[in-house]
């Protein structure tokens, strides 16, 4: 009775220990293929995720940029009365800085001149690092204006900032030679003021010089210029190229792009925006 | 390079602690941060480590771990190219910030502390090697007279309460401008700071308070009158390298920028390192400086990497 008894439990033992062993060969195994489905489709739903997040900035960087280029046209076309009627008042010298090597599409240059011309922009400082504004615009400019060369007989006639004056307009050309260099000059031409006893600062034990008196050195060598209330700069940098420094203090700078692809309209939008500004001066 | 020139600070700005504290509770004042001066530290060049016998060679070793951690703490986004070494940085619109929470300007500069305490951490960690902050410009002394106190004592509370920070994370802090315009104890303050993290090698931290680009070079062309008047140098001789080695941010292994930042949408240097950012980026944002934070910095850095790998030669 007790061996009849055994052996189906015995037989309902080896069924309960395979049973055993199966549920826990796929308790162990299960989890992993189970993890690594999950893993699987977590990670093409989080690769999906990514590339839809960079589609959808890509799409909006490029409305961003059409809606920019519309705008200029828009502007160009002069549907938008507000800014067909530029107020002024607060720029008496804009800046342009371009990259040399664009600089030499002197047709852009003398587009954007008339631009600014019509805009009536009274001052306009043209720039670029190697004096290629100075080499290739200045000569046609000759033609058209009443030239002012500043006084400096010893330099190169070619690499020396030259202002034009038009109607209406005044044109200035520089180059590096104008920025660093010109404060050193100024540094040179102050000390040798000092050492004739022309300052009087040079009665004290040691030099002073007020920033007035850097602002005529300048001046008295040639260097000297308006400060520009807005500076374009076109080029693939975003820097101002060694502008002379000394003329840059509260400048607005915008970056304007490539020379190529100037616009008139983003033209008057920069000046239309620099109109709108306020400057507390640190007030 | 701190100016000589002694310029008196008004007595009207020795006031008590407490009267300040009454005055400001009324108002809503501005909060802002400040550093320290330093004296010029040198730093060894990569290929003169190259030439070093080995014992030095460790410390090249060295130098070469430190550097791939940092590049194994950058966001991936930043590991394509080469980050800026020094970076500048104009902290503007903390007050416009508060007053768009209708919250006095003083709770918007406590926030802009934070935001730079946050850029300093994440400069160091992310391998700049040099970072320039506009704290206070000489214009900022026009305004209200309980203002500027308040500043004046919120930037030593900072200096006395972030030097554990600059030792431990080996930061270098040195002050831009006029110091002599700040209130005395505010003076000596700075100096023991200055001397007790001269020796840090990690991060330059330079701030300018009082500071006016102008100014600067004017006080570079005087520092070379002095030298003629010595007999050092004739005035005919007198070139813009000697300007340069004038200037304040001489001291430091990388003394011009080559990224500038400016928060809260304006999109001028204000009389900021005039001389010094003739090449660099120029990078603009409209947000406000308290809201400047870590996306925003790795914004600027990627944005600076984008420009660089397409600009041209540069003049030295």
């Amino acid at each position: 009775m007790r061996l009849g008894m055994k052996i189906p439990s015995m037989l309902k033992d080896n069924d309960i220990d395979v049973m055993d062993v199966a549920d826990e060969l796929t308790g162990v195994l299960t989890p992993p293929l189970q993890k690594f489905q999950s893993s699987t489709i977590l990670k093409l739903i989080l690769g999906f995720c990514w590339y839809l997040l960079h589609l959808v900035v890509s799409i909006v960087h490029m409305a961003s940029c059409l809606n920019q280029l519309l705008l200029s046209c828009i502007i160009s076309t002069g549907l938008l009365s507000k800014y067909q009627n530029l107020q002024l008042d607060n720029l008496k010298c804009l800046a342009i800085v371009v990259d040399s090597e664009e600089a030499r599409d002197t047709t852009k240059i003398k587009q954007l001149l008339c631009w600014l011309s019509s805009i009536n922009i009274q001052h306009i400082t043209l720039y670029d690092m190697q004096g290629v504004l100075k080499k290739a615009i200045a000569n046609d400019l000759k033609s058209l204006t009443s030239m002012t060369v500043r006084p400096c007989s010893d330099d190169d006639a070619q690499t020396i900032s030259s202002q034009f004056k038009m109607d209406k307009m005044t044109i200035e050309i520089l180059s590096f030679s104008d920025g660093k260099e010109g404060i050193g000059k100024a540094a040179s031409f102050l000390c040798s003021k000092y050492i004739r006893g022309d300052f009087v600062s040079c009665n004290r034990s040691e030099p002073t010089f007020e920033e007035s008196e850097v602002t005529s050195a300048l001046k008295a060598i040639g260097y000297g210029g308006p400060e520009p209330e807005l500076l374009l700069v076109y080029g693939p940098a975003r820097c101002h190229l060694g502008f002379p420094a000394w003329r840059l203090r509260y400048t607005e700078i915008v970056h304007m792009g490539s020379l190529r692809s100037m616009n008139y309209g983003a033209v008057v939008k920069a000046i239309y925006d620099f109109s709108k500004k306020h400057q507390n001066y640190g007030k | 390079m701190l100016s000589t020139v002694h310029t008196a600070f008004p007595l009207n700005h020795q006031k008590p602690y407490s009267a300040h504290l009454c005055s400001l509770s009324s108002r809503g004042i501005i909060a802002n941060t400040s550093l320290l001066l330093t004296p010029t530290r040198p730093r060894s060049s990569p290929s003169l480590c190259a030439a070093l016998p080995t014992d030095a060679s460790s410390a090249a070793a060295a130098t070469v771990r430190e550097e791939s951690e940092e590049g194994a703490a950058l966001p991936s986004l930043l590991r394509q190219g080469p980050l800026p070494k020094h970076v500048a940085i104009i902290m503007d619109g903390s007050s416009r910030w508060a007053r768009a929470r209708g919250m006095p300007s003083s709770f918007g500069h406590e926030a802009g502390h934070r935001a730079l305490k946050k850029i300093v951490e994440l400069s160091g960690r992310w391998g700049v090697r040099a970072l320039t902050v506009y704290a206070f410009s000489s214009e900022n002394w026009t305004r209200p007279e309980a203002e500027v106190d308040f500043l004046m004592m919120l930037f030593e509370s900072v200096l006395k309460g972030s030097l554990g920070d600059f030792m431990k994370d080996e930061i270098s802090v040195s002050i831009i401008g006029d110091i002599t315009e700040l209130p005395q104890s505010l003076q000596k303050l700075a100096k023991e700071v200055v001397d007790m993290t001269k020796k840090n090698t990690k991060l330059d931290v330079l701030v300018a308070i009082s500071y006016s680009g102008r100014r600067e070079l004017k006080r570079a062309c005087q520092n070379i009158a002095q030298k003629v008047k010595h007999g050092l140098l004739a005035p005919e001789d007198i070139t813009e390298s000697h300007i340069e080695q004038e200037l304040e941010t001489n001291h430091i292994e990388f003394p011009h920028p080559d990224l500038l930042i400016r928060t809260s949408g304006e999109l001028r240097v204000s009389n900021f390192l005039l001389w010094q950012l003739a090449y660099t980026e120029l990078f603009f944002t409209k947000t406000y400086w308290p809201d400047f934070g870590e996306e925003d910095y790795v914004e600027a850095l990627h944005s600076f990497q984008s420009r660089q790998r397409r600009f041209g030669q540069r003049l030295n």
